[in-house]
């Protein structure tokens, strides 16, 4: 008897991180789960894990490690939360690509903007892409090229394709990006997609890496 | 004719104000999680920030202490500006606590403040640690840096970003760094003038949880007392006082489940004397491992095989006593009595070593006895043990 009770509580309290009898369907999706083997999770979750014995098991486990997300679905806007979530990895990855696409320019002040549409998230990719910069071993500034506010005027009405070269092209005319300067701009292209893009602007010269 | 005409508005103004109360109930919805969100999180940015200290007191950016201007504290979109006031302090105790960061905390309000520059080349608006050009004409030494942190919420991680910016024109970054902190690492809770680094608090981690095997032996001190009979003629047993010990046996590093054996001694002088054998297995309840600094919940059951003799121990037969029995008793052959016992009950471990629990117990060979009550009945289970007890694991 005792021991259907324990066979009983052992499947039905298990922590299972799939919908089911105790999981909902919107709990199930707050989590992130990735699978990793039984000595990494030991290694990470030392209290948690146990590691696996000197001499091998007969059975070859796996652990399932699951992190709640910080923020509660509905909270942030769609989009922001999915740019916000892969911000690491894209920064990460457009600096990479920069500073690999253009070893030329490794000795040059690298500059930042992010363009996108909420001045909070644009600032936090701004930050993150500065980092990635840093860490590529580049000299990054703080400095934030201006344009005039008609040159404003007309760039914002131009498509995507031709506003990023002509910023670019005024950034270099109007001295606000020096001859030892290289911008690398990040943006979303269409309000519909959470990928970023990036081009690089120097001499006046736009090409985009993504 | 008009009240016909009128309902249509009527209706439309009650669904506005209805739809209003929603929309109001759900920002208010909003709001609460967010403060429960940013009370969350907010110790482990205090962790992030305690790391990035200690950082900079094993690895300084600057040789000499170094005015530091504290230019922005960003918390993750969609919490409030709260957060930041806090992480503010926390930052500004950290670096008064630690000088040897060699960052000068100092104030610079033009620093932070909107300023608007008329020239040649036009007006620009800016905060001042973006044009130190600005800040130059205004009298401030640009010899100082600005700090930048930001945090942000990626998924199930909190990202914090830092960089120094040195105030010259150029504003070259001089310092940059990103660290991580998962939802589910426990805060570290360091004291802010011992920092430590976090490869250190894992080794202290360590050591705790080595020092608590799979097998841990018990000391147990219990009390059973057993209900009133249900008429005035039957006798109850009295309280029994009980001294266990044995082992516990973890399956799992987590010790969510565990099984206990155990073997008990009862004695009080010309009252009674007892042995027991028990064996548990107890299930965690509210969290997937045992906490080393929460209270540690557990619900399990049991069974038991008591034997108890002596005087006192007439009470555990079916029958109600009488004077005979007890005056017989009492002067030639006390009462032995051997019963098995189902137990189910709850206990809460503190840390490894402590833990109080109480339980109820079912006696089924005593279940119609005149002289023992019960406390509760599932079906026909009747628990006629109330059972106190606390531990102590070795």
């Amino acid at each position: 008897m005792i021991a259907y009770i324990a066979l009983a509580m052992v499947i039905l309290l298990r922590p299972d991180p799939a919908p089911g009898l105790l999981r909902s369907k919107a709990d199930a999706r707050q989590i992130d789960c990735t699978a990793i083997s039984e000595a990494a999770g030991s290694q990470q979750y030392p209290g948690r894990i146990k590691p696996e014995p000197p001499r091998g098991d007969f059975i070859d486990k796996r652990a399932v490690i699951c992190r709640e997300r910080l923020m509660r679905a509905g909270l942030r806007d769609t989009r922001d939360e999915a740019v916000l979530s892969t911000l690491r990895t894209q920064t990460a990855e457009l600096a990479a690509a920069a500073v690999a696409q253009r070893p030329d320019l490794g000795a040059r002040s690298w500059l930042v903007e992010a363009y996108y549409p909420s001045v909070q998230v644009s600032g936090k990719i701004r930050f993150s892409t500065a980092d990635a910069l840093v860490s590529q071993g580049v000299p990054v500034s703080d400095r934030t090229p201006v344009l005039a506010a008609g040159d404003i005027d007309v760039i914002t009405r131009m498509a995507p394709q031709q506003a990023y070269p002509a910023a670019c092209a005024r950034y270099a005319a109007t001295g606000s990006l020096g001859e030892d300067d290289v911008l690398l701009a990040v943006m979303v292209r269409d309000p519909r997609e959470t990928i970023l893009h990036a081009g690089l602007c120097e001499g006046g010269r736009w090409s985009w890496l993504r | 004719m008009v009240v016909a005409a009128l309902i249509p508005f009527l209706l439309a103004w009650l669904g506005l104000a209805h739809a209003d109360e929603d929309g109001v109930a759900i920002q208010a919805e909003l709001d609460r999680v967010r403060a429960e969100i940013a009370g969350e999180v907010h110790l482990a940015a205090y962790d992030l920030v305690d790391e990035m200290a200690y950082g900079w007191i094993n690895d300084p950016v600057f040789a000499k202490p170094t005015p530091v201007v504290l230019a922005e504290v960003t918390v993750p979109v969609g919490l409030g500006t709260g957060m930041a006031a806090l992480i503010e302090n926390h930052i500004g105790t950290v670096l008064t606590q630690n000088p040897r960061t060699n960052m000068q905390l100092v104030h610079c309000p033009s620093c932070t403040a909107v300023v608007v520059h008329s020239g040649p080349e036009g007006t620009v608006v800016t905060r001042g640690y973006d044009n130190p050009r600005v800040l130059e004409e205004m009298g401030d030494n640009t010899g100082k840096h600005a700090l930048f942190v930001d945090f942000e919420a990626e998924g199930s991680w909190l990202v914090m970003r830092a960089r120094l910016t040195k105030l010259t024109p150029d504003l070259p970054i001089v310092w940059s760094h990103t660290l991580a902190s998962s939802a589910s690492t426990p805060s570290l809770l360091r004291e802010a003038s011992d920092l430590k680094s976090a490869a250190e608090a894992r080794a202290e981690y360590l050591d705790t949880l080595q020092s608590r095997g799979p097998v841990t032996i018990p000391l147990r001190f219990a009390v059973r007392t057993y209900a009133q009979p249900w008429t005035d003629q039957g006798t109850p047993p009295p309280p029994f006082l009980w001294l266990q010990t044995g082992a516990e046996i973890a399956t799992t590093d987590s010790r969510a489940w565990f099984s206990s054996l155990v073997l008990g001694y009862s004695f009080i002088p010309q009252a009674y004397q007892g042995i027991m054998g028990q064996a548990r297995i107890y299930r965690l309840l509210g969290g997937p491992s045992r906490s080393l600094t929460r209270p540690n919940p557990y619900a399990y059951v049991g069974v038991a095989a008591i034997s108890v003799w002596g005087p006192a121990t007439a009470a555990f037969r079916e029958e109600t006593l009488t004077a005979d029995e007890l005056l017989t008793d009492s002067e030639l052959a006390a009462p032995r009595n051997t019963f098995g016992a189902l137990q189910g009950g709850f206990d809460v471990r503190i840390g490894n070593r402590v833990g109080l629990g109480m339980f109820l117990e079912s006696l089924p060979v005593l279940r119609n006895s005149n002289n023992i009550g019960q406390y509760a009945a599932i079906g026909t289970l009747r628990f006629q043990t109330f059972g106190t007890e606390v531990t102590f694991c070795f």
